[in-house]
């Protein structure tokens, strides 16, 4: 519980319009995308970089825990009070600051939502690869604190690889900078590198430096059915070690296609055990022979039925068994838990084949959507959180595909998060020595433990 | 885990059992988020459709009690049905939001800025608080008026003006235009008029469904003695109040159906327009009533004409700030809205935007007059009239 004096403090530097405490607005920011709600004591909405400062220094002192929130997408519940304290939400700084075509980086506010950054890029014809299925939602700022990946991840990489600079709120109301627009830095500790992925537990982004690519004019759009999962996967490395690297090389399995046909999306046949959706981008020429060789690779490794879009209507419609893909999935049962165990890319097919073992042994409604290009796992776990049987037989599940996972040199979490959803399975990819490091960071940055507590640390 | 695990639902509350299973379809993933002008605009959680069927979801479970925070929160929504169709896990969170505008009704009485409006919508049966017998009025200026006015003893066809064409005179074209345009096509016609009562759609939008019977049972009695086979409507929520909640094996249909359908015969023929448009898919009409070619086509036919869509266009139109009864409620926030509109329909170069719903019309135009901007807002009507003209 908070004390009235702080809140009153608290409501003095934003003004009472911007701090909440009535339970309707309590209740609505109990939640993120992941499962357990937590009532935090308030909601707190700052609109200036100082009000943060102000706002941090007052909870340092009275060891009040704040908690980071974009727009609430993310799905390992990092977002939200789980030992109570203030959300601090960033609705207000939305503001693009500046797109810098010349440097190739834009400047921006934690707030901003990344389609609308994609969309102001894309009017200098340049582009921010980083494409979470949230983007029309998430906020640049949770991309950064999630380090946040999308089905590009296997030819852009994720937002890390796009994070320039920084300017950070420390725990202690202290302000920092970190990198800056030049795209080589190598100067001491790479501290915007450290924010990204730390979940809000190590500083407040106020203002993000994030580097832009050059759209690209042009893309082929394939999709190739196969009634072998096993041919699927060795098309997936016949195209990488062609040495292209697909914009997007999605799988789907037999699970999934089912569960979209019957949802009244695109129907597949019944031998269908695997869909690659692959999508080239680059220059016209490039893309179109890129295309050929990659509609050959899927013939010659068998897939019974290949399609390439000659037209964005086209490519838009290979699209719509993906796009369906999770919708379908969600609405089946009443809860849908999203995995992301990541495995090593020659590992894809052995992993598929254990998930399909461990849904026969738990009994359970398990499907599977991958981004194949990089290993990036999202198993579908349909579900019913009231059901106390099934959810114990989940949590056996999800215990046992992590450890198939790591034993497969692969990760916890490829780009969803730990948060609250994996932090008992921290030990399973970190040593203690690892583990004991990570928390003496938290405790230099934060030194009260104020900054998002009760998250994967 | 708090609520989560307690979904026990409020005991004799009708009302929510019928929502219930929504309420297990949300899986809080916030896309709805991006499709909601209200949320977007008042940023918090609470104004956005995960936050109310969140909101819905704990008063259900008994976490929460209805308060004036709950009626202002829901009162705060167009119904325009924009999250419905982004929700990836098929919740129906237009239902959601009708049903909990009854239940706080039920609980706390109607918004203090929709009472004196319901009150007066059932004393005499318009929403303009006027005589009901000036309903027809709209015809006073119209020259060649045959001497039966429409009103007749039978005809094939009852068209059903609705409130807002009716009595507001920024919109009254459109009913003087619809009668033009079935006359010249010979199609066999009559109005109600003073015996035309308000549909009930904006009960629904107060909270109070209930209320309707009256009007519908007399609506539907009016229409019954013409031995019509057809109702066309101008108003495309009157339209789907029909559809939804009217017992009748009529053919509905919206304006620009009948239109369409008369320009396809050859009853009605257009001429040439060099003019630059965009269309605007009223809610109701559109994603709420399935409705997009008609109108698209009766532009497409008329010769000259350039036609540009909006960005966001057919299910993914962006509501005009008009719908939910949020003008009452909240008309800062619903003049707002017709300001991102305006934005948007800037975006596309056009002269002229064409909506078909005098809600819209009055809501755009209206918008357009106080900013005093140069951009033509026609109800499609009048565009076709343009176009005869020329024919």
């Amino acid at each position: 519980m908070i004390s009235d004096v702080v809140k009153d403090e608290m409501r003095a530097i934003v003004g009472d319009e911007w701090f909440l405490d009535a339970p309707e607005d309590l209740v609505t920011y109990s939640y993120d995308g992941y499962l357990p709600e937590f009532m935090p004591d308030a909601v707190i909405i700052p609109g200036h970089r100082d009000e943060i400062a102000e706002v941090m220094k007052v909870a340092n002192r009275e060891r009040v825990h704040i908690i980071p929130r974009g727009a609430g997408t993310n799905i390992c519940g990092s977002s939200v009070a789980r030992k109570g304290g203030i959300i601090l939400a960033f609705h207000r700084l939305n503001r693009i600051v500046e797109i810098d075509a010349e440097s190739m980086c834009a400047v921006v506010q934690p707030g901003v939502v990344n389609a609308d950054l994609q969309k102001a890029a894309a009017a200098f014809s340049l582009m921010y690869p980083p494409d979470p299925a949230s983007m029309f939602v998430s906020t640049i700022g949770g991309n950064v604190a999630l380090n946040a990946g999308g089905p590009r991840g296997v030819k852009y990489g994720v937002t890390r690889d796009y994070l320039l600079g920084l300017e950070v709120v420390l725990p202690t109301g202290d302000i920092i900078r970190t990198g800056g627009k030049t795209l080589k830095n190598v100067s001491g500790y790479d501290l915007t590198r450290l924010m990204c992925g730390s979940e809000g537990t190590l500083g407040i982004f106020t203002e993000i430096i994030l580097r832009l690519v050059p759209l690209a004019p042009a893309k082929a759009t394939l999709q190739a059915v196969y009634a072998d999962l096993d041919d699927a996967a060795t098309t997936v490395s016949a195209i990488i070690g062609a040495g292209i690297v697909p914009a997007t090389l999605e799988l789907i399995d037999r699970t999934v296609l089912n569960i979209i046909g019957n949802y009244g999306g695109a129907r597949f046949s019944d031998e269908a055990q695997a869909l690659l959706l692959i999508e080239v981008d680059g220059e016209e020429s490039l893309v179109e022979a890129q295309g050929k060789r990659i509609e050959t690779f899927c013939r010659e490794r068998g897939a019974f039925q290949v399609e390439m879009a000659g037209t964005p209507e086209e490519a838009e419609r290979l699209w719509q068994a993906r796009r369906t893909a999770f919708g379908a999935v969600a609405s089946l049962r009443p809860n849908c838990i999203v995995e992301d165990a990541t495995v090593p890319v020659r590992m894809l097919p052995a992993i598929i084949r254990k998930i399909v073992e461990i849904a026969d042994k738990y009994d359970l409604q398990i499907g599977v959507l991958a981004h194949a290009g990089d290993g990036n796992l999202h198993p579908l776990i349909m579900t019913d959180l009231r059901d106390k049987e099934e959810m114990a037989r989940v949590d056996q599940a999800l215990a046992e595909l992590v450890q198939a996972a790591m034993e497969m040199g692969g990760t916890l979490s490829g780009e969803h998060g730990i948060g609250i959803a994996k932090d008992r399975f921290m030990t399973m990819e970190f040593s203690q020595t690892s583990i004991d490091l990570m928390r003496g960071i938290k405790r230099v940055f934060d030194p009260n433990n104020i900054l998002n507590p009760g998250s994967f640390l | 885990m708090t609520g989560i695990e307690e979904l026990a639902i409020r005991e004799n509350s009708m009302i929510l059992n019928a929502i219930a299973n929504e309420f297990d379809q949300c899986i809080k993933c916030g896309l709805c988020l991006a499709s909601c002008p209200v949320g977007k605009a008042l940023f918090l959680e609470k104004y956005t459709p995960r936050g109310k069927v969140q909101l819905a979801r704990r008063y259900a479970a008994g976490d929460l009690e209805i308060s004036e925070h709950y009626r202002d929160i829901f009162a705060r929504c167009l119904l325009c049905g924009a999250c419905t169709v982004t929700c990836p896990s098929g919740v129906d969170q237009k239902t959601i939001f009708l049903k909990m505008r009854e239940e706080i009704a039920g609980k706390r009485g109607l918004h203090p800025n929709v009472e004196a409006a319901v009150a007066s919508l059932l004393a005499c049966h318009n929403i303009s608080d006027e005589d009901n017998s000036e309903r027809g009025d709209w015809r006073d200026h119209i020259r060649d008026l045959p001497d039966h006015m429409y009103e007749k003893e039978r005809a094939d066809v009852v068209y059903f003006v609705g409130c807002v064409a009716s009595f507001f005179p920024m919109v009254q074209s459109i009913p003087q235009n619809m009668i033009r345009i079935l006359e010249s096509a010979g199609v066999d016609f009559a109005v109600l008029a003073g015996e035309e009562w308000c549909c009930g759609f904006p009960l629904t939008g107060a909270g109070a469904p209930g209320e309707m019977k009256s009007l519908m049972d007399h609506n539907l009695e009016k229409v019954r003695a013409l031995d019509a086979e057809e109702i066309v409507f101008s108003c495309p929520s009157c339209c789907r109040t029909w559809k939804e909640h009217y017992p009748t094996d009529l053919r509905l249909s919206h304006s620009t159906q009948v239109i369409e359908r008369l320009v396809k015969e050859g009853a009605v023929s257009l001429g040439e327009l060099n003019e630059t448009v965009t269309y605007h898919d009223p809610c109701d009409l559109g994603r709420n009533g399935g409705v997009f070619d008609a109108p698209r086509e009766i532009l497409r036919s008329i010769p000259g004409l350039r036609f540009v869509e909006l960005g966001n266009n057919r299910n993914q139109s962006v509501c005009c700030g008009g719908g939910g009864n949020l003008e009452m409620a909240d008309a800062a926030l619903s003049g707002r809205l017709a300001q991102n509109k305006l934005e948007e329909i800037r975006q596309t170069g056009a002269e002229i935007v064409v909506t078909a719903c005098q809600q819209c019309v009055r809501t755009i135009k209206g918008k357009v007059r106080r900013e005093r901007l140069d951009l033509g807002v026609l109800d499609i009507t009048d565009l076709v009239i343009r176009s005869m003209s020329h024919g």
